[in-house]
């Protein structure tokens, strides 16, 4: 009879391997045995299993006790004990990614077999996210060892109904396993007087006694914290927080969430109601139920939150901000806060740029941007409007302030040549807006082509709706799918009546009698583009050009820099996201959509925080621009069985019936009513990805309550106890928790 | 029948599962199951079985477990459970009603020391408890003992001529958790060996009757009296369900007790379950070395064959008892019930030992030390107390 002991840890499967060696030498055809000694110590515990093979019933049902080979599962419980009764005949075979000579000492002159097991278990992905399970990888090693064939652990892996990854990690073992005869004398221990036993968990030795076996040493992988970047915040052109202002809005903290956010934004009332949000696009919760609605909880900050008291200047040095874009004022804030004496030069009348001339009041009250200004402005900045700054005051400005930022956005507008026509029938999409804004556009009984698929066009056609159009129709070149527009613009876009045309572009205007006519040609999706998207190209079938009814066209093709300002020479370089000109006197920077032309709010905010970090850099030395990012909380890192399934709080919107000859505000937000909070509620869906937000269910799931937090929100784990088990990483939703090789 | 590689608790569920399904064609089966340590692999075993007429009761409780299965037992279905230790010991009430009320219940107890202090182990204190519940108690030492003891004990609980339950124990662990060869039998088999229940007394729509009310004195003694001529016939119809069963299963499973090397032997140990394995060994080897030594292996418990006994110690002059259980006050309970039967038939000397109490390791070392002891033992002395430990 061939005896065999297996050295394990609960939950590492030794009892299963018992088994699987047992299954190979009964399916050919043997009498065998396997178990296990069980105990109240669960998993990381020591424990051992045995198996017995032999040609005749097996009538011993006795722990082993000197054994032929022995089997280690974990390298860390590799020892002397292991001799005690141990053959000189058999084999050792140990997971452990060393040689067998690494082992010289404590076996010497036995035969003596390693595996990396845990490494080839990794890689075909067998186990758990915290615990690899070694058992089916070990069995190769086992099998070449004891000299059976691959045929046999195939047999057994199907008798014991192991598949997937089981079967090419145990025969990777079975080809890896290395098979050393050491040199040497065996040690061969004696049993003293009347101690015949090998230890084991049940010896006396070891009941009875006060707990002095440290668990802590049982461990072969520990739990340990780090934090992860959340993909919302990741994602934000401006840098927010967005993770941290939804937690401190969960636990009803609205004006701790704002003073998050006012960190990084001066415009979270604008941006949560214009932004397109990649935040929302990037969250791990879309993998789950729905993503977390975070423009709308932004909005909620803006408006619920108290603005604190705005800093005043204390520092010498004078900036200059061109432009009063969101680039622009976004500068301005963050010096300002910074304590730099900010004076600020807009061309126009009015401050805000784009935000005031070019999205329209029933997306952006002009209350709100007036509130957000406002606050910026009293910080103690100084305001020159009508003050167009050309090449030679640029220059000048840079010999009367300390550094220069200039933003003054996209000035050159795209267009589009439809035929020899009167001046009135096309108009550029953002003059129209700024004309609408003004009350000086009326398109009472029109038909009204848009021709483009950013927020300009829908924008433009929501509006033109809102002054008298009959019909809007929007023509965009490719498809919904690659339009830039955000997507809850199109959708209230359509409500509102308006219709979309795909893959049309407009060729050129046609009289037929007093109507005119816009001749179209049908387009089709080709290869990708320099940008990534397909690019369209014209449908040569039947049918491919048709009319549109038309008595007006807006265009909205995007726009392009006025370089104008500029002076002969300026050189352009790139740093740290600011386009930096190289000219003689105190440093200029360049930022916005003037230099970037990222087309958004949001980035733009970005964008001039980055100026203002760079320019405080250059005055000062100091360095404001966070460390690089951590490794992202990707979706398989959070635990999202934990959560239950919450729908999405979408905010309440005008209906469209009532909003199409108004510009009052479409959508009013998440509205707080008694008994009923949707923004505590969406704030609670977030997952909170990588940012431990003390929910204590780590704490609540250690079983052996070797996980603490103390008074301040720490947490601490005794490694002197912790096992190893896994189960708190396992738990953390978050993926804060994470299990690490001793 | 198809030989296999299973532990002592699938070769159980698997067994009693098939019981269950041959009954298919009368009154079909049920079971009332609570989980608990070291048997829940049973239960699990049963829970997976697709029964075409019948179903298992997943209750809170082993008093509820029971419930269930007297219930379905009285309308007459198959009905069959399983249980360990505490859980057994919450059972208890029901567990006499299922006696009292001679239903043909079928119960494992998969044989698991008392708390306190807790112990997940085995020793028989657990089925040891159920002595005097009315039920027929068997004791299966391995695996095949066990298969087979679950299926005679259908056979023998059923029978009119008995309509007592049975309760089947096994040791924890040593046998439960366990991977073993094993014969297991199939579907065919099962219903061939085992006929439909009819169940003299099960409840009926057109005949209604309460069960179980209120008695007078001499209605109760006839009760009684009834259970013990119950028991008394049980040796018969163990004999007879023994020589069917070997027709149907192609072998023969061992009777009431097994006696091995008794018939010259000075010295003659008992024991049950996987000790008396062990001892077996053990006694094989010193036999080899000349010595005058046999044993027994007491299978059934209840009733306790005692004219099969004596005559199995036969001549011997000593008999040494293995008591993997105690009565505090008493002693090893088998040690109690055997001095009974010899009493006025023999002046044997009869010595108990208390040995693996709490699931200790009790190896061929502990039993030649108890042996060593008891072949120069001049007379009896109070059960000496084996420490055994690891």
């Amino acid at each position: 009879m061939t005896e065999i002991t297996l050295f394990g840890r609960g939950g590492q499967g030794g009892v299963t391997l018992a088994k699987l060696v047992a299954t190979t030498y009964f399916l050919r055809g043997k009498y065998v045995q396997a178990f296990g000694v069980y105990a109240a110590e669960r998993s990381g515990a020591p424990i051992q299993a045995y198996v017995r093979i032999s040609d005749e019933e097996i009538t011993v049902h006795n722990q082993v006790r000197a054994p032929k080979h022995i089997i280690v599962l974990d390298r860390t419980l590799i020892g002397p004990h292991m001799l005690a009764g141990l053959r000189t005949d058999g084999w050792v075979i140990l997971n452990t990614s060393e040689a067998p000579e690494a082992y010289a000492e404590v076996f010497r002159g036995r035969r003596v077999a390693t595996i990396d097991a845990t490494r080839i278990a990794v890689e075909n992905g067998l186990g758990t996210k915290t615990v690899p399970i070694v058992n089916t990888t070990l069995l190769g090693a086992v099998a070449r060892v004891y000299g059976l064939e691959v045929t046999d652990i195939e047999a057994a892996l199907e008798e014991m109904k192991f598949g997937g990854g089981n079967v090419p990690a145990a025969k990777t073992a079975f080809d890896q396993v290395r098979m050393v005869e050491l040199p040497g004398q065996p040690i061969v221990p004696v049993a003293g007087e009347g101690d015949e036993r090998v230890l084991s968990l049940l010896d006396e030795r070891l009941v009875g006694d006060e707990p002095t076996i440290h668990t802590g040493s049982w461990a072969s992988r520990v739990p340990d914290r780090h934090e992860l970047e959340p993909p919302c915040n990741h994602s934000c052109p401006a840098g927010n927080d967005v993770q941290g202002f939804i937690q401190a809005l969960a636990k009803d903290k609205v004006d701790e969430a704002l003073a998050i956010l006012l960190k990084t934004t001066p415009f979270p009332g604008t941006c949560g109601r214009v932004c397109p949000a990649p935040c929302m696009d990037a969250c791990n919760r879309n993998e789950y139920d729905a993503g977390i609605n975070v423009r709308e909880l932004e909005r909620y900050t803006a408006d619920h939150g108290k603005l604190p008291l705005p800093t005043k200047p204390h520092r010498k040095q004078p900036i200059a901000v061109v432009g009063s874009g969101p680039a622009g004022l976004a500068a301005t804030y963050h010096l300002a806060r910074l304590g730099y004496p900010v004076t600020l030069f807009e061309a126009g009348g009015e401050l805000g740029g784009v935000m005031r001339t070019g999205i329209p009041a029933y997306r952006l009250p002009r209350e709100i941007l007036d509130r957000e200004i406002s606050f910026i402005l009293r910080h103690g900045v100084t305001v020159r409007t009508g003050a167009r700054v050309d090449r030679q005051r640029l220059l000048g400005l840079t010999n009367e302030f300390a550094a220069t930022f200039v933003a003054t956005g996209l000035q050159e507008l795209r267009a589009l040549n439809l035929g020899n026509l009167e001046p009135e029938f096309v108009e550029q999409g953002i003059d129209f807006l700024d004309h609408v804004r003004r009350g000086e556009r009326a398109l009472r009984g029109l038909d009204v082509v848009v021709v483009g698929g950013g927020n300009t066009a829908m924008d433009a056609a929501r509006s033109a709706r809102r002054v008298g159009a009959a019909s809007v129709r929007v023509v965009y070149r490719r498809t919904r799918k690659e339009m830039p527009a955000i997507a809850e613009e199109i959708d209230e876009a359509l409500a509102e009546g308006i219709q979309l045309h795909e893959l049309v572009l407009p060729l050129e205007v046609r009289r037929n009698g007093s109507k005119p006519l816009l001749v179209c040609q049908r387009m089709k999706l080709g290869e990708p583009d320099e940008s990534g998207r397909a690019r369209p190209v014209p449908d040569t079938g039947p049918d491919a050009q048709f009319d549109l009814p038309c008595d007006r066209v807006i265009l909205a093709l995007g726009q392009s820099h006025d370089l104008s300002i500029l002076p002969e020479g300026a050189e352009m370089h790139s740093e740290d996201g600011s386009v930096l000109l190289g000219l003689s006197g105190s440093p200029v920077l360049a930022g916005g959509d003037f230099a970037t032309n990222e087309g958004t709010v949001t980035a733009a905010v970005g964008n001039g925080k980055r100026a203002a970090w760079h320019i405080h850099r250059t005055l000062t030395g100091e360095d404001l621009f966070p460390p690089p990012a951590k490794p992202l909380a990707a979706p398989e890192e959070i635990s999202m069985h934990v959560f239950s399934r919450v729908p999405r709080e979408e905010g309440v919107e005008m209906p469209p019936e009532l909003r199409r000859r108004s510009f009052a505000e479409v959508r009013l937000g998440l509205v707080d009513d008694p008994g009923h909070r949707p923004a505590l509620v969406e704030a609670n869906r977030c997952f909170s990805c990588g940012v431990c937000n003390q929910c204590d269910r780590c704490v609540s799931y250690c079983p052996e309550g070797v996980l603490v937090r103390d008074g301040v929100g720490q947490y601490r784990f005794d490694y002197d106890y912790c096992k190893g088990c896994g189960v708190c990483s396992s738990q953390c939703p978050r993926g804060v928790i994470f299990m690490k090789d001793l | 029948m198809a030989r296999a590689l299973v532990t002592g608790n699938y070769a159980a569920g698997y067994t009693l599962s098939l019981a269950g399904e041959s009954n298919r064609e009368a009154m079909g089966c049920a079971v009332g199951a609570y989980p608990i340590t070291p048997q829940t692999e049973i239960i699990e075993t049963v829970a997976a079985y697709k029964f075409s007429k019948g179903r298992m009761v997943a209750v809170e409780s082993e008093h509820s477990a029971m419930a269930v299965c007297i219930g379905a037992s009285l309308a007459g279905a198959r009905a069959f459970t399983a249980s360990s230790s505490n859980g057994l010991a919450y059972m208890v009430e029901n567990v006499y009603m299922a006696g009292f009320y001679r239903l043909p219940i079928v119960m494992i107890a998969v044989n698991r020391t008392l708390g306190p202090p807790w112990n997940i182990w085995t020793d028989q204190s657990d089925s040891l408890m159920l002595r005097d519940t009315g039920w027929i108690q068997l004791y299966a030492a391995a695996h095949q003992d066990l298969v087979d003891a679950i299926l005679l004990a259908f056979r023998i609980a059923e029978d009119h001529r008995v309509l007592l339950p049975v309760l089947v124990s096994m040791d924890g662990f040593l046998v439960s958790h366990t991977s073993g060869v094993v014969e297991l039998p199939e579907l065919e088999q099962v219903e061939r060996y085992l006929p439909n229940l009819d169940l003299p007394h099960r409840l009926r729509h057109e005949h209604p009757v309460t069960v179980g009310g209120m008695t007078f004195p001499h209605e109760t003694e006839h009760h009684r009296k009834g259970m013990i001529d119950a028991m008394d016939r049980v040796p018969e119809v163990l004999r007879e369900a023994i020589e069917e069963f070997e027709p149907v299963f192609g072998r023969r499973p061992r009777g009431a007790m097994a006696a091995d090397f008794t018939e010259d032997a000075e010295t003659v140990l008992i024991a049950c379950n996987t000790m008396s394995r062990t001892l077996k060994n053990v006694i094989r080897e010193r036999r080899k070395r000349g010595e005058k030594i046999g044993m027994i292996e007491t299978r059934m418990f209840r009733p306790l064959i005692e004219d099969e006994l004596r005559a199995a110690i036969g001549p011997a002059k000593r008999v040494g008892i293995l008591d993997r259980n105690i009565s505090p006050g008493s002693g090893g309970v088998f040690w109690r019930e055997i001095t009974s039967a010899l009493q006025g038939h023999s002046d044997v000397l009869v010595q108990d030992y208390l040995v693996g109490l709490g699931g200790g390791d009790v190896t061929p070392a502990i039993i030649n030390e108890i042996i060593d002891d008891l072949v120069t033992r001049k007379r009896a002395v109070a059960p000496i107390w084996k420490e055994v430990a690891a």
